[in-house]
């Protein structure tokens, strides 16, 4: 039984709703800059259109959907009630309210500046505000699962914590360290220069300080995917999870690698040293590890679902999988787009290799693929999953839910695929137009208007998301089953204490941060006339 | 499940795991500030100390001295500050009123608005008067009157004469809400040809600091400054960014974007 039934629901709820609204954007930013629409008179209409498009599929959902998640399994896998109910509203509300500010301003066209925020242009201060109680929000979610898992394990002392927690407190903590550096680069040197108390700012340092936040946020948004790979899909499919340590690992791997490897956003920045990119790129590929060990262990893991089914030999087991099963399908849909993300993401990561991509379509399609497919495809299983749990309602159809999957995934391979390969034509990003009649041009034309029908698939794929989850109450079920995590294949198997806490993993975290940041932040907070003068946005 | 003393070398994850970041992270220091940086000569020319100190991004001089070379001329040496963008006093307009009734009206009109082939100044941003007079007293804009006229005003008479013309009603509306048809250059320009569009700096889309309102100007003075950019004639445009964009545009082209301006390419306007 949820205690936060309401509260998680919440999240959920304000989460979609967001999306949907910032989806509606995404479709029509990909038919305005198509062949298939006039040219837009007002680009700036088309930037106010980015902006809240990235604010709210990068701050808002992941947060809203990380945190509703955390409190659902803080109760359900500690198996108590969430202690600080109060708080945890109030954290919601602060999201509500900064979401709120953020979108009136950028509605009004006064901080047209993008998500990554990209001074020197500065925007009206309300936004960034809206921004700052966005992350100020979820930092009281971070301090409610430090607390939570504390109280649990000074009440069940040596026990192991449950690995779903264990997930979610990780990416917690990850959270916690990489908002600092937005959080000091809007507090320290936007803020000033929006509100007017400074004409000039250090862009190359505010752009290091975002890169601390830019990558590791990307590991924030895709723990409560992983949390979902380990905890939900073994259970949802029939099978034992193949290892519960493994697990572990990969979620300690997260939390010591996503932070320090920022820099590789900044490849082309002249204000960093090339032996700081050699370092973040090597330590990028890091960050390949968990994940391999992930698909690892979660292949391993529907392997034994299909033997236990009756598959035999070296791949008759995929053939027994339970594919009527929506879980199933999606875990299949994610492995597929995060493996094709995943191999673009190494060719981004690659200090030379970058340069051929560098600001391109190529670079919208390798995060809209990982992200917005295999990592949003998971939240929508984990709202699926938990729906019966939080309104009531009898187990949602399958038929409806596998479609919804089915046309998310065809809607994301056809908005992406072509993105990467007009990318590689070298078509630039962030472009509200583009002279199709150009000889240069014209070749790319029908790819362009092949990624914008992916928009509209994937639209009516969010749509229908929203439709499901707002039906579900129509059909009422007297008895919800009680809700259960995966069970690892060897229960009884030690975990060792160093997998069962935080501390020697966040000390490597800082550690390795104060290492790969430090000279640099310190190198260009001490230059001298390093600030440019700002360019206002929307201030006439 | 209990496992004494987690900080300690004899447990088997913490030795492992500090151990190994550890050990990654030196040959990684040592891969990215000595050896990748020893491949390119610039890097260790001067030695291996300044190999590391040029990968950890330390400004340097790459070259040595550099040889005496004569500076080529500052295009402008007005630096614009949001500032200069708020509107004076009122006793500042009214000194501002009196300089312009005895030394500017006489081509730029009664109210502001010109008769002659002079610019319009009703209502023009108050930054966009204090950096032209000030570049025209320094030279970095040429005109035999305007330099001659800038010479004799301070710089509280220029932010004088500049608030007092940014307080006078202007000629003409947004240029794109007017119905007038908009040639492409000015609401899209000319992408393949990195020619931005008017609008995203003179209004209409945005306008950017130091940038001049542009609707009602006489026509003829439109093609002249657009020419005398594109030719680099006038040069006093700090970024370059007028020189970059004039420098791909044809005659006919300045002509339609002048006309445009000037209000002369649609329907007549009132003025």
């Amino acid at each position: 039984m949820l205690h936060a039934r309401r509260l998680v629901l919440a999240h959920f709820s304000v989460a979609f709703a967001a999306f949907l609204a910032a989806l509606v954007l995404g479709a029509w930013q990909m038919y305005v800059r198509s062949p298939l629409s006039e040219w837009v008179h007002n680009p700036e209409h088309y930037y106010r259109s980015v902006t809240a498009h990235g604010t709210v599929m990068a701050y808002v959902l992941p947060t809203l959907v990380a945190m509703g998640l955390g409190y659902a399994i803080t109760e359900l896998a500690l198996k108590r009630p969430l202690i600080g109910l109060r708080w945890a509203w109030a954290g919601f509300w602060l999201l509500l309210i900064g979401t709120a500010m953020a979108a009136i301003t950028m509605g009004m066209g006064k901080a047209s500046v993008l998500y990554t925020f990209y001074p020197p242009m500065v925007g009206s201060p309300f936004y960034y505000l809206g921004v700052v109680l966005v992350v100020v929000g979820s930092w009281i979610w971070v301090a409610l699962m430090a607390v939570n898992l504390r109280a649990w394990k000074k009440a069940n002392p040596g026990e192991r914590i449950p690995l779903a927690m264990f997930g979610n407190v990780a990416g917690a903590y990850l959270w916690a360290w990489t908002s600092v550096g937005v959080a000091i680069e809007v507090l320290v040197l936007i803020l000033p220069a929006s509100m007017g108390l400074t004409d000039t700012i250090n862009a190359g340092l505010a752009r290091v300080f975002f890169s601390w936040t830019l990558h590791a946020i990307v590991y924030f948004w895709l723990i409560p995917a992983y949390i979902v790979f380990y905890a939900f899909v073994p259970r949802a499919i029939g099978a034992p999870l193949y290892s519960d340590t493994m697990g572990r690992v990969a979620f300690v791997l997260f939390l010591v690698f996503s932070m320090p490897i920022g820099i590789h956003h900044l490849f082309a920045d002249p204000q960093v040293g090339i032996g700081f990119k050699f370092v973040h790129a090597a330590m990028t590929a890091m960050v390949t590890v968990p994940t391999f060990l992930t698909v690892f262990t979660v292949v391993a893991s529907v392997e034994l679902a299909g033997r236990l089914r009756g598959g035999r030999g070296l791949f008759g087991w995929v053939r027994a999988l339970p594919w009527d099963k929506p879980m199933m399908l999606a875990v299949a849909c994610s492995f597929v787009m995060l493996g094709l993300g995943g191999v673009g993401g190494l060719i981004n990561m690659s200090y030379q290799l970058n340069e051929t991509v560098h600001n391109t379509q190529w670079v919208t399609g390798h995060f809209h693929l990982i992200f917005a497919g295999a990592v949003v495809l998971m939240y929508f299983m984990a709202a699926y999953e938990l729906w019966p749990q939080l309104t009531g309602c009898a187990p949602l159809s399958p038929r409806l839910v596998k479609a919804q999957i089915w046309s998310w995934f065809i809607g994301m391979m056809v908005l992406t695929l072509p993105w990467h390969l007009v990318g590689l034509l070298g078509m630039p990003r962030r472009m509200a137009y583009f002279d199709y009649t150009s000889p240069a041009l014209q070749s790319q034309a029908s790819i362009v208007t092949a990624s914008a029908i992916g928009g509209f698939i994937l639209l009516a794929s969010g749509i229908l998301l929203v439709w499901i989850l707002a039906t579900a109450t129509r059909r009422r079920s007297t008895t919800v089953e009680p809700f259960g995590f995966s069970r690892p294949l060897h229960p009884q198997a030690r975990t060792p204490l160093a997998l069962n806490g935080f501390g020697l993993w966040v000390a490597m975290m800082i550690g390795l941060t104060v290492v790969n940041y430090a000279y640099p932040i310190a190198q260009l907070a001490s230059l001298e006339q390093a600030s440019v003068p700002v360019i206002p946005i929307g201030s006439r | 499940m209990r496992e004494q003393g987690l900080y300690s070398w004899r447990n088997p994850w913490f030795r492992w795991s500090v151990g190994l970041l550890v050990a990654v992270t030196v040959v990684l220091l040592l891969l990215g500030f000595v050896v990748v940086p020893s491949v390119h000569p610039d890097f260790t020319a001067q030695g291996l100390w300044a190999g590391i100190c040029r990968a950890a991004g330390v400004p340097a001089e790459w070259s040595g001295p550099p040889a005496a070379v004569e500076r080529a001329p500052w295009t402008t040496g007005v630096v614009l500050e949001r500032s200069m963008a708020r509107a004076g006093s009122a006793e500042s307009a009214g000194h501002g009123g009196t300089l312009a009734s005895t030394s500017c009206t006489m081509c730029h009109g009664a109210q502001g608005v010109s008769a002659s082939n002079a610019p319009n100044l009703a209502g023009q941003y108050p930054e966009v008067v204090i950096k032209q007079l000030r570049d025209f007293r320094s030279g970095a804009r040429a005109s035999p009157i305007m330099q001659a006229m800038a010479k004799i005003f301070s710089d509280r008479d220029v932010a004088a004469l500049a608030s007092y013309y940014a307080g006078l009603p202007r000629p003409r509306r947004e240029p794109t809400s007017d119905g007038a048809p908009v040639p492409a250059l000015v609401h899209v320009g000319a992408p393949l040809r990195n020619i931005a569009p008017c609008v995203s700096c003179h209004g209409g889309v945005d306008h950017k600091l130091g940038t001049p309102w542009l609707d009602g100007m006489p026509k003829d003075y439109l093609v002249e400054q657009l020419r005398a950019f594109r030719s680099g004639a006038r040069g006093n445009d700090a970024e370059a960014q007028m020189r970059n964009m004039a420098r791909g545009l044809t005659d006919a082209e300045i002509e339609a974007i002048s006309a445009f301006y000037a209000g002369t390419a649609g329907a007549p306007h009132a003025q």
